[in-house]
């Protein structure tokens, strides 16, 4: 494999086999691409679960999320208790044109109501439009596809485990009732 | 030879001239995008963008024309036209079947196609001088240089077929091919095909439109349809090499059933090459300019000395 | 058409049945317009001021000349007219041009004092040959055939009658070959004294910067400069080997 002219030819031979291979191309507006599960499209709000905690707008490092909220008063359930106080969400927007993507405000809420969703396509032909409301942030929940599946011989989840020493837990006293009952006849 | 018939094979010719490098283009795109992993033109026309050098032609009519103020007028408009229009009378001259399927057999038509396309190059020259621009100057210099470097090999080469054949009518040439010439005319049809792409500053000896370095060499300052015009002539070029090639190389319309599908053997072979001159440009890098040089004059020159020994020897031998 | 071809196609039909010059044929009728084209831009080649368009009105003059040949039926010679002066000595005239940066427009220098010493010459060499033409063949008729300028009439010609003149002629073409490589080559031993030591006097070797800088070189003694390798001699064999090297690119 050493004689003149060989290094022409393995280009050659490399250009050509590459041509007899399917291309990498992404056909985008036609196919959609497969995206990652982790793909950090857009920021999703559920608003069900934010509580104003107002931590997100905080942490945000380019201060792009808005918050309004208003303190409502509930009457006392039951006579002599105190009337409690909650926060309603008045206004949650994102200024994707200042966003950065990096995920802060995801992270740092403590009762999960933003998600990374992989939705990529909301440009705006105006600036001023890439501030989205609350409205818009909820619809995106719906994209956020379900969290990925843990490795085969990862922990269990600390929901699961609680729950599943609980249920083992009944089983046991069940099956020790059980076996009491047998005993006793 | 009435006057019909003469009008027909004109007419035939022009068709040719202005659909087949159309094809060669598309074939290009969608090639050259292949070997490298790509897709290509996709949506115009439809189906896999056949219709996407039709696009082009259009946006280029509606460009504007713009002539440099500090430009020579005339020159620079009369350009184009110089550059593409021999490779039509070139066309004119290659035979393409067997009992007399050529636009005008011409006797000394070896001698006609070198010395027309030779033309062809000074409406670069006239391009890069009269544009008023440093890099179209910088581009006509080297297209000049070029020209001189590899019009001696092709010449020489070319006059090893008509020595082996004993006849400069290329139908003749043709006429008189065995296929004991492929492996006696090999390095010719090496310098031949070479010295023809250089000829073209077709890659890998595109040195005078390098658009790294001086833009795109002679063609720098043309808009629109003067432009279009440059680069119709560049894959008009490259089927007259390809065709050529295969008239004085490879046989033209020789092959199985050469009496009824004569012509179709010869485009085939013409697209073959056509597809080797892609296929190439694809695969390797621009040589610098003194290494174009050097491979002119040290490389293909020798060679082509070599192989017309070689075929006188081998012809006086056979006699 | 010029009025000396009409009065010619005029008078022509008086006489049909004698060949004489007054009973032109439709070629010969064409043959005499294209000369006058010929004539015409070679005039205009001679006398106009921009450089470059002198050498373009060039190639319609000889381009005019390979019609010229075509239509007295020499084939052959007419494409190697187009392929030896249109394809190879116009461009390497054009690629002068361009070296030299011939301007856009009028050259003031392009008219020499002794214009009219030139003309007188012109005329003088361009009667001396139509007198001996004209002499030599008087009113002798050659019928032009068709294919009597061929390709194999000329090369039958030219190797069984005219063999001597032309191998005299290659010998010729070949010694300016071999005087060509002889100078492009050089002498191998007259290494040239480097230009490196008069530019660097003086300068301390390890200021390099200044001297890649200042010393208008070739990028592989720059390089070997900044280096730092100050030694002359080193500097001149690393310019041996691309001499050669220059001289193809000219």
């Amino acid at each position: 494999m050493s004689f003149p002219g060989a290094g022409l030819a393995k280009g050659l031979a490399v250009t050509l086999r590459t041509m007899t291979k399917k291309t990498v191309t992404a056909q985008y507006p036609d196919v959609q691409p497969v995206l990652p599960p982790r793909s950090r499209g857009v920021i999703a709000l559920l608003e069900e679960n934010c509580t104003v905690c107002m931590l997100c707008a905080r942490e945000c490092p380019d201060w792009c999320i808005y918050i309004d909220s208003h303190k409502e008063t509930l009457p006392a359930a039951e006579p002599n208790a105190r009337a409690r106080t909650r926060n309603v969400l008045d206004r949650f927007a994102i200024d994707f044109s200042l966003c950065m993507y990096c995920g802060i405000c995801i992270e740092v809420c403590p009762f999960d109501a933003l998600f990374w969703s992989p939705e990529f396509e909301y440009a705006e032909t105006d600036i001023l439009e890439l501030t989205h409301e609350r409205e818009k942030l909820r619809e995106w929940m719906w994209t956020v596809p379900a969290p990925p599946a843990l490795d085969p011989a990862a922990e269990e989840p600390k929901e699961i485990a609680t729950a599943r020493k609980a249920a083992d837990k009944l089983a046991a006293a069940a099956a020790a009732a059980l076996e009491e009952k047998g005993d006793d006849a | 030879m009435n006057l019909l018939d003469t009008v027909l094979r004109c007419l035939a010719t022009l068709v040719v001239f202005l659909t087949f490098p159309l094809v060669i283009g598309q074939t290009e795109h969608k090639v050259m995008a292949h070997m490298q992993g790509r897709l290509g033109p996709m949506y115009a026309g439809g189906f896999h963008g056949w219709a996407q050098l039709v696009a082009d032609g259009v946006k280029f009519a509606q460009k504007e024309d713009i002539v440099p103020a500090g430009a020579d007028r005339r020159i620079f408009q009369l350009a184009p036209a110089v550059s593409l229009l021999p490779y039509l009378f070139v066309l004119l001259a290659i035979p393409v079947g067997p009992n007399g399927f050529v636009g005008q057999a011409v006797d000394a038509g070896l001698f006609f196609v070198l010395a027309v396309m030779g033309v062809g190059v000074i409406g670069k020259l006239m391009a890069g001088w009269a544009s008023a621009n440093k890099f179209s100057l910088l581009g006509g210099l080297r297209t000049a240089a070029q020209l001189m470097s590899y019009e001696l090999p092709m010449v020489l080469a070319a006059a090893s077929v008509a020595m082996a054949a004993g006849t400069l009518s290329l139908p003749g040439i043709v006429d008189s091919w065995q296929w004991y010439w492929l492996p006696w005319q090999i390095i010719g049809a090496f310098v031949f095909f070479t010295a023809g792409l250089a000829e073209l500053q077709r890659p890998p000896f595109d040195m005078p439109v390098a658009d790294s370095e001086i833009i795109f060499g002679a063609y720098t300052e043309y808009t629109g349809l003067r432009f279009a015009l440059f680069l119709l002539s560049e894959y008009v070029g490259i089927l007259v090499v390809s065709a050529l090639t295969a008239v004085l190389f490879l046989g033209g319309w020789h092959g199985p059933m050469s009496d009824q599908l004569g012509w179709l053997w010869m485009i085939l072979k013409t697209f073959a090459l056509a597809f080797v001159v892609i296929w190439l440009r694809v695969t390797y890098p621009r040589l610098r300019e003194d290494q174009l040089m050097r491979f002119a004059w040290a490389v293909l020159i020798p060679l082509a000395l070599v192989q017309l020994a070689l075929t006188g020897i081998i012809k006086v031998a056979i006699s | 058409m010029s009025p000396a071809a009409t009065l010619l196609a005029a008078t022509g039909s008086l006489e049909p049945a004698a060949r004489s010059f007054l009973s032109p044929t439709g070629q010969e009728i064409v043959f005499l317009l294209v000369g006058i084209a010929v004539l015409g831009s070679a005039v205009v080649a001679v006398t106009t001021k921009q450089l470059v368009h002198a050498a373009l009105w060039l190639i319609v003059a000889l381009g005019g000349l390979a019609v010229e040949f075509l239509l007295l039926t020499a084939e052959f010679i007419a494409w190697v007219q187009v392929l030896i002066y249109l394809g190879s000595v116009v461009v390497l005239v054009l690629f002068g041009l361009m070296l030299t940066k011939a301007p856009i427009g009028r050259s003031p220098d392009a008219d020499s004092k002794n214009r009219w010493v030139a003309l007188a010459v012109a005329l003088a060499s361009a009667g001396t040959l139509v007198t001996l033409v004209v002499d030599a063949f008087r009113t002798s008729w050659i019928d032009l055939g068709a294919g009597g300028g061929s390709a194999a009439v000329t090369g039958a010609s030219l190797f069984r009658n005219w063999v001597l003149p032309f191998e005299a002629l290659s010998v010729l073409l070949l010694a300016a070959l071999v005087g060509a490589i002889v100078l492009s080559r050089g002498d191998k031993r007259r290494v040239p004294a480097p230009r490196a030591g008069k530019l660097r006097a003086g300068r301390p070797v390890g200021s390099n910067g200044t001297v890649a800088a200042t010393a208008p070189r070739t990028a592989p003694e720059a390089a070997g400069s900044a280096a730092g390798s100050s030694d002359a001699p080193s500097a001149g064999s690393s310019d041996a080997p691309s001499a050669p090297a220059a001289s193809e690119e000219s």
